[in-house]
């Protein structure tokens, strides 16, 4: 097995002299395997999305290590690390994240505008992906023009547009309905089953932790594996 | 407001000195406590009702250290007469035996003297009706060439012989509704030329000493109440553009925020996405330029449309002339509007910039 994201001695903490402090992750250990499904659950405010950002860069650890495909990345420069997250990772986030004034396309073509590389094939990729969400035929829509469900496929969308080999989804189904939801967990289910994908998840809805390879629970900024976990099967 | 500012305050002293320029001479002759009416008249047009005998020319050469004195005589036309074929036309007329300040350029650009009955116009002088003639009281001049502009009342001056004056005076008491005074007895002043090596003052406090009913000014201080003038707008000027800038600095500062503010969420996803801190804050700054360039386009082409549309107005409303600058020094000072524009949104935009591109993405989709 190789190993896709790992966390040494990451601790965060919030506040600061005069403030009281409040310690949002404690010492975690944790090692994510390429292709895995990682569905971390625990109530709010336990340091779900605490983890995911320190995981992906988006935020500072007060100490401890975090290594991505092999980089250490608090170690490297601002830009390194945003050239990390562009290459290798995707994000779906829990809020509205689509650029209003662009379009659909522009919106899933938008990761690309950030990386150093020459993309020829951005819009046969870029339609492709809709193709997969659903919404090949709304390519020209604006963001504003489409239900919250819709708008979260066009995210997913997005967040493929690179190739990543990480996928992180922080809430990805919290403002939907269960209907919409099945539908967004589905795509979800059949990326991790086609594309290979190492898949980290955040989420409060326990109902979504069979879709997981693993579980993870957080409690009080502890992490702590689910041993009796039963999803399905890593793909080889 | 930056344009406007220089314009008038660039525009007032340049036409001062193109007035002084144009009078070509080192020192002026007015009737005893004239000086601010002769300004006038030459600067705004304002009728003058001040003479000095013409006698008083001879005397004025016999001052030692005068080498030339040539009389001036400053009329203006009736407004809405019959009589005359143009409103308010002020006219000034010259000794072509004596002048220094005409005669020259008649004789390098038209190649003679003025005939009688021939005058020269001021650059704003136009004949109505399309031909090179104009009436005034009953009598009717030919156009035979205009002079540069100087922003001045002199561009809207007809320029005419002694001659010529005399002639309009003997057919005005016949045609016009109100004939003129008899003009041959009287001048409205004396311009003068120091001979070589002579001071100017020195020479101008010995006429004033010598010949009692008159005032001699050196003409570097002809026009010094307008000048004053001029750098109490400026100074007034100045101050309402430094508090505007200032007042502008922190309007757009506060603008700058409230927009890092409301597209918080928006900067920490293209962060994730992999935007690096140098491309948010190229983008705020390229923003900020953006604005800037806009705004201090539609301001430059709006303070230059106001300054030609409303030069009148300005002109009296301030009490001092304005020489519009040329179209080469109007794109200059249009450059320089812009530069004063960017410097401005940049310094406004570069520490909400800051703090947008440094701020943890993490922080930035919480806020």
């Amino acid at each position: 097995m190789t190993t896709a994201v790992s966390l040494r001695g990451v601790s965060k903490a919030y506040g600061g002299e005069g403030v009281r402090t409040f310690a949002a992750l404690r010492d975690v250990d944790l090692d994510i395997e390429v292709n895995d499904f990682l569905v971390i659950t625990g109530r709010s405010g336990c340091g779900k999305t605490t983890l995911l950002n320190i995981a992906t860069g988006l935020a500072t650890p007060t100490s401890g290590t975090v290594t991505v495909d092999g980089v250490e990345i608090w170690s490297v420069s601002d830009a390194e690390r945003s050239g990390l997250r562009n290459r290798t990772m995707g994000f779906v986030f829990q809020f509205p994240s689509l650029l209003p004034g662009l379009s659909l396309e522009q919106n899933v073509m938008l990761p690309l505008e950030f990386s150093h590389e020459e993309h020829t094939d951005a819009r046969p990729r870029a339609q492709e992906l809709l193709d997969l969400v659903g919404l090949s035929h709304r390519m020209a829509a604006l963001p504003r023009e489409l239900s919250a469900g819709q708008q979260q496929r066009v995210v997913i969308a997005r967040a493929l547009i690179n190739r990543p080999t990480l996928l992180l989804a922080d809430e990805p189904s919290s403002d939907l309905d269960e209907e919409t939801e099945a539908e967004i967990m589905e795509i979800f289910r059949r990326i991790h089953a086609e594309q290979a994908l190492t898949i980290m998840m955040v989420t409060h809805a326990r109902q979504l932790v069979a879709f997981g390879t693993r579980h993870l629970e957080m409690v009080d900024g502890a992490v702590r594996e689910n041993p009796d976990h039963k999803g399905p099967a890593r793909p080889a | 407001m930056v344009l406007s500012t220089v314009v008038i305050s660039r525009g007032g002293q340049e036409s001062l000195r193109l007035a002084r320029q144009r009078l070509g001479a080192d020192v002026v002759v007015v009737p005893r406590g004239a000086v601010t009416g002769i300004e006038g008249a030459l600067l705004l047009g304002n009728a003058t009702n001040t003479y000095l005998p013409r006698g008083v020319v001879g005397n004025v050469q016999a001052v030692p250290g005068v080498a030339i004195a040539s009389p001036q005589l400053y009329l203006t036309s009736m407004a809405n007469s019959s009589c005359c074929s143009v409103s308010l036309m002020f006219m000034y007329a010259f000794d072509p035996a004596t002048d220094f300040t005409i005669e020259p350029w008649l004789k390098e650009k038209l190649g003679h003297d003025l005939a009688l009955g021939q005058a020269v116009g001021g650059s704003e002088v136009f004949a109505p009706d399309g031909n090179d003639k104009i009436k005034l009281y009953g009598y009717e001049f030919t156009l035979v060439g205009k002079l540069e502009p100087t922003g001045t009342n002199l561009d809207q001056t007809l320029f005419m012989t002694f001659p010529t004056a005399f002639e309009m005076e003997r057919v005005s008491q016949t045609k016009a509704k109100m004939g003129l005074p008899v003009l041959e007895s009287y001048v409205s002043s004396v311009m003068v030329k120091v001979n070589p090596g002579a001071d100017r003052t020195q020479v101008a406090e010995a006429i004033t000493k010598a010949i009692p009913e008159v005032q001699a000014v050196p003409a570097a201080e002809l026009f010094g109440s307008y000048g004053t003038q001029i750098s109490g707008v400026l100074r007034t000027l100045v101050v309402i553009v430094v508090l505007t800038v200032a007042l502008s600095l922190a309007l757009m500062a506060v603008v700058f925020w409230m927009s890092v503010h409301d597209r918080s969420r928006q900067i920490g996803v293209l962060r994730a996405l992999g935007a690096t801190q140098r491309v948010v804050l190229l983008a705020y700054m390229t923003e900020a330029a953006l604005l800037a360039l806009v705004g201090g386009l539609v301001g430059a082409v709006l303070a230059t449309a106001a300054m030609y549309l409303f030069h009148d107005l300005l002109v009296s409303a301030l009490g001092f002339t304005i020489m519009l600058p040329s179209l080469v020094s109007l794109v200059g000072l249009i450059v320089v509007g812009l530069i004063v524009a960017l410097a401005v949104a940049a310094a406004a935009a570069l520490v909400p910039a800051l703090r947008a591109s440094r701020q943890e993405p993490a922080v930035s989709m919480r806020e």
